[in-house]
C-alpha cells in the first residue's frame, strides 16, 4: 500500500502528491472525535478546521507520511500552525497561496508548486521528475473530463443517485487514488435509471458538502442537484490546462487560481466577480434555484453571501442561504427550509 | 456629519493646544493629527484610498494618496459610541454577527453612506481573510478599482522579492489614477520621515520598559498600529518626538514612580475600543499594561535606494504577517524585555487570525512562566458586553498575580 500524504484544502494539486509516489488523503472533517480543537485554537473557528483537528488530536486518521497545509484563509492558516504542537513529529509543508490573480501572483505560486512538487519527492527518496508529474497530470485531466460530462449529462435530466455517485468518484480521488476515481467514472457511472421528472432543479454552492449521503437526502427532499460549487466536489478535481504554459508550474498555478474560484481567491479587475460566477452557472446548468450552504465563522464564504444575495435577486432567482457545520445532523435541521424552498419553486 | 465631528475635534484641540504652548501634551497632538485625518479623509477634495491595515501609507502618502486602514474608522465608531446603528445595517443587509466588528461597522457604514467615497482601494492579505474580504465588498460596492498586495507568511528571499515587486506594480496602479508618477525625491522624504520615526519609536519603547513604566494604560494604546497612517510624515515624526520628551518628562519628574504599578501587564493584539473602563480598574487594583504586543519596531531602516524591498520585508516582518510560532517568538522577546507579570488576550470575538491562536499563545506565555488571562470579548460591538463577567475574571486573575 502507498504512503500517504494528508491535505486540507482544493488548492492542493494531487497529481503532484501521486507524482512523488504518494497516494492523496484529504481529511474530511468527519469524525466521531470528541471536540478538542477549541482548546488549540479558539471555537469560533470554522468547524471543518475544528474537526480535522479533532481528527489529528484524537489520533482518528490513517498513518500520514506528510501533511500539506494552504495558506488559504485565517482559519487554515492557524491549522498549520496547530499541527505543529499537536503533531510535533509530522512533516508538515505550507503554500502560501496569493489572494489575487495576476502575473506577479501565477509566478509565486508556480514556485510555491515547484517547492512542494520538490518536497514531497524529497520526502519519499525519489528522484524529481517531471515527467512523473506530467503523466500524472494527465490522469488527473482524464477525471476531470469525466466529471465535466457528468455534470453536463446532471444538469439536463435528473437520475436518481447520480450526484451522489459523482461525489463518491470525487471523494475517491481526494482519499485515495487517481486511478480507482478513473475506472469508477468511466465504468460506475451509467445511469441505470431513466431519467426522471418532478424535482426541483437547483444549483448548490458553498464551501464543503463532501458526504455523498447528503446529495441522497436532498433528492428525498425533492431537490435535483443540477450541479454544484464547493470546494469539495467538482471544483476539487480541477483540470490542468498543461498548454498553458511550457513551465509546467505555471501551468498549474494559473489552472487553480483561474479555474478554483473559491470565495478566497479574488480577481481584482472584477471585484465580487464570485456572485456573477455563481449566477452564470445556476443559469448554464438549468438551475432554478440556488441553495448556498456554507460553515459557520467562514469568513471568505460569508463576507460574500450580501453580493451573492443581490446578484441572484437581480437576477429574479430564488435563493436559499443555509448555515451550518459539516455534520450529517445539521443537515436534518435543514430539511423544512429546504422541502418549502423547492415547493415555492414550483415544479 | 462626520466631517462636522472632525473639524470640530481639530478646533477644540487646538485651542486646547494654544493654551498651553510650552506643554508636553503628547496625546492630544496625536488624537490632534488623526482628527486631521478624519477631517481630510471627510473633505472630498482629496484623493481618498481605503486600504488594509498592512498598506504601505508612507509611499501612498509620497504619491500624494489620503489613506487609512478601513478598521481605523471601525474603531473610532466604537469609540464614539456610533457604531450600534452601522451594525444592525450590515447584518440586516446579510454580514454574519460573529464576524469581525470592525469590519462590520464599517461595512454598515458604507452601506448608509456615511463613509467617504474612495477614488481606489489597496487591499492587503495580512494580518486577515476577512479584512481584504471587506476590501472586496468596498470595491464592488464603490464600483472602484481594486488592488492586492499579498503578504506572503515565510521572510524568505523570494517572498520579499514577490511583495516588492507588488509595490512597485502598486505605485504604477496609483498613478495610472492620479496620472502622477512616483517622485523619487516625495518619496525620500517620506523614507527618510518613516526612518526618523522608527528611531523614535523604539526610543518610546524602550523608555516603556523602564522600570516602573512612564506609561499609564491609555498613553500607547494601539500605538503602533495607528501610527502607521503618519509615520512618513514630518507630522509622524514630530507626534513621536512629543510621545518620546512625555515619557522623558514623565521619568524626570518623578511621575512614573508616584504611579501605581504592582503588576506589569502586556496587552494582546488589540485594545477594546469603546469606553469599557478596564484601564481605570486596572489603575484601581495597581496593575499597568506596559507593552501592547504590537508596539514594537520589528522592520530595518528603509533604504531610500532600494524602497520596495525595504517596505516589503517591513511589511512581511509585522507578527501578524508570519505565522504563529514567529508571533509567540516576538511575544516572549518582549515579555522578557518589559519584565511583565502577566498578560490579558482579549480574544476578539470574530478574529480567527487572532482568536485562532489562543491555545498557543498561552503555551507561549506557559513555557516562559508568565500568566495570561483569555477573556472572551468582542472589542468593538459593546451589545452583548458581558461586564459583570469580564470584571470579575480581571479581579480575580489581579489578585492572583499579586
Ligand atoms: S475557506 Fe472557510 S470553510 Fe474553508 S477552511 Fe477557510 S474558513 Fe474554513
Ligand atoms: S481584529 Fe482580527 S479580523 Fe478584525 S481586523 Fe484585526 S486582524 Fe482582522
Amino acid at each position: 500500500m502507498n504512503k500517504k500524504i494528508g491535505f486540507t484544502c482544493a488548492y492542493t494539486p494531487v497529481p503532484l502528491i501521486e507524482a512523488a509516489g504518494f497516494s492523496p488523503f484529504r481529511i474530511f472533517p468527519d469524525s466521531k472525535a470528541p471536540d478538542q480543537a477549541g482548546h488549540l485554537l479558539h471555537d469560533n473557528l470554522c468547524p471543518h478546521v475544528k474537526k480535522v483537528l479533532d481528527r489529528a488530536l484524537a489520533d482518528d486518521l490513517p498513518e500520514l507520511d506528510g501533511l500539506i497545509f494552504i495558506n488559504s484563509c485565517d482559519s487554515m492558516r492557524r491549522l498549520a500552525d496547530a499541527w505543529h504542537e499537536a503533531k510535533p513529529d509530522d512533516p508538515i509543508i505550507l503554500v502560501d497561496l496569493p489572494s489575487g490573480t495576476n502575473s506577479l501572483s501565477l509566478d509565486f505560486l508556480s514556485k510555491e508548486y515547484e517547492r512542494l512538487a520538490k518536497t514531497l519527492f524529497r520526502w519519499n527518496n525519489e528522484p524529481f521528475s517531471i515527467k512523473k508529474i506530467k503523466d500524472k497530470i494527465d490522469n488527473w485531466n482524464l477525471v476531470a473530463a469525466s466529471v465535466k460530462k457528468i455534470e453536463k449529462k446532471m444538469s439536463r435530466d435528473y437520475f436518481p443517485g447520480y450526484a451522489s455517485g459523482l461525489q463518491q468518484i470525487i471523494n475517491t480521488a481526494a482519499t485515495e487514488s487517481t486511478d480507482k476515481a478513473l475506472a469508477m467514472a468511466q465504468k460506475e457511472l451509467q445511469p441505470e435509471e431513466p431519467a426522471k421528472a418532478g424535482l426541483a432543479p437547483v444549483f448548490l454552492f458553498g464551501n464543503l458538502l463532501f458526504d455523498p449521503k447528503v446529495f441522497d437526502l436532498f433528492e428525498e427532499w425533492n431537490v435535483h442537484v443540477t450541479a454544484s460549487d464547493f470546494c469539495t466536489t467538482s471544483r476539487f478535481i480541477t483540470p490542468v490546462d498543461t498548454t498553458a504554459d511550457d513551465n509546467i508550474f505555471r501551468a498549474l498555478a494559473s489552472s487553480y487560481m483561474e479555474q478554483t474560484p473559491c470565495a478566497r481567491t479574488m480577481d481584482t479587475a472584477k471585484p465580487g466577480d464570485i456572485a456573477q460566477k455563481i449566477v452564470q452557472r445556476a443559469k448554464k446548468s438549468n438551475a432554478r434555484g440556488v441553495i448556498g450552504f456554507t460553515l459557520k465563522f467562514c469568513d471568505p464564504y460569508l463576507a460574500r453571501i450580501p453580493m451573492i444575495r443581490q446578484a441572484l435577486q437581480k437576477e429574479s432567482i430564488p435563493f436559499l442561504m443555509l448555515e451550518g457545520d459539516c455534520t450529517m445532523g445539521s443537515m436534518g435541521q435543514q430539511q423544512t427550509r429546504i422541502e418549502a424552498f423547492t415547493e415555492m419553486l414550483g415544479v | 456629519m462626520m466631517y462636522d465631528h472632525f473639524e470640530n475635534a481639530v478646533k477644540g484641540i487646538t485651542d486646547k493646544l494654544n493654551q498651553d504652548p510650552e506643554g508636553i501634551n503628547a496625546k492630544k497632538k496625536y488624537v490632534l493629527e488623526l482628527s486631521k485625518l478624519g477631517k481630510k479623509l471627510y473633505s472630498e477634495d482629496e484623493t481618498i484610498a481605503w486600504c488594509g491595515v498592512t498598506a504601505p501609507f508612507d509611499l501612498l502618502g509620497a504619491m500624494g494618496i489620503t489613506s487609512c486602514f478601513v478598521e481605523f474608522v471601525g474603531a473610532m465608531l466604537s469609540s464614539t459610541q456610533t457604531a450600534g446603528g452601522f451594525f444592525e445595517e450590515a447584518e440586516d443587509s446579510g454580514f454574519a454577527t460573529d464576524s469581525c466588528a470592525y469590519h462590520r461597522a464599517v461595512m454598515g457604514a458604507v452601506l448608509k453612506n456615511a463613509m467617504p467615497k474612495p477614488d481606489f482601494i489597496i487591499g492587503t492579505s495580512s494580518p486577515c481573510t476577512a479584512g481584504l474580504a471587506v476590501m472586496e465588498n468596498f470595491a464592488h460596492q464603490y464600483k472602484k478599482d481594486f488592488f492586492i498586495l499579498n503578504v506572503p507568511q515565510n521572510y524568505t528571499q523570494d517572498a520579499i522579492k514577490y511583495l516588492a515587486a507588488q509595490l512597485e506594480d502598486m505605485t504604477l496602479f496609483v498613478s495610472d489614477h492620479t496620472k502622477r508618477p512616483l517622485s523619487k525625491e516625495k518619496l525620500g522624504i517620506a523614507l527618510e520621515n518613516f526612518n526618523a520615526s522608527s528611531t523614535l519609536l523604539k526610543e518610546i519603547y524602550d523608555l516603556a520598559k523602564t522600570k516602573p513604566s512612564p506609561v499609564d494604560n491609555n498613553l500607547l494604546k494601539d500605538f503602533s498600529t495607528v501610527i502607521t497612517l503618519m509615520m512618513g510624515t514630518q507630522q509622524g515624526v514630530d507626534i513621536c518626538q512629543a510621545f518620546k520628551n512625555e515619557l522623558n518628562h514623565r521619568i524626570e519628574t518623578g511621575q512614573h514612580t508616584s504611579s501605581k504599578e504592582k503588576t506589569r501587564l502586556m496587552w494582546i493584539q488589540n485594545r477594546i475600543q469603546y469606553p469599557f473602563p478596564i484601564n481605570e480598574m486596572l489603575d484601581d487594583l495597581g496593575a499597568k499594561i506596559v507593552v501592547d504586543e504590537l508596539n514594537d519596531v520589528t522592520w530595518e531602516p528603509m533604504d531610500p535606494d532600494n524602497p520596495f524591498e525595504s517596505i516589503a520585508k517591513r511589511m512581511i516582518s509585522i507578527p501578524f504577517s508570519m505565522d504563529t510560532t514567529e508571533r509567540i517568538k516576538h511575544i516572549q522577546t518582549l515579555a522578557g524585555e518589559y519584565r511583565i507579570d502577566g498578560a490579558i488576550n482579549p480574544c476578539h470575538w470574530g478574529c480567527r487570525q487572532g482568536t485562532g491562536t489562543r491555545g498557543l499563545i498561552s503555551k507561549g506565555f506557559k513555557d516562559i512562566n508568565v500568566p495570561v488571562l483569555n477573556l472572551e470579548i468582542d472589542c468593538v460591538d459593546s451589545r452583548n458586553l458581558a461586564r459583570g463577567q469580564i470584571e470579575t475574571r480581571v479581579e480575580a486573575f489581579l489578585e492572583m498575580l499579586s
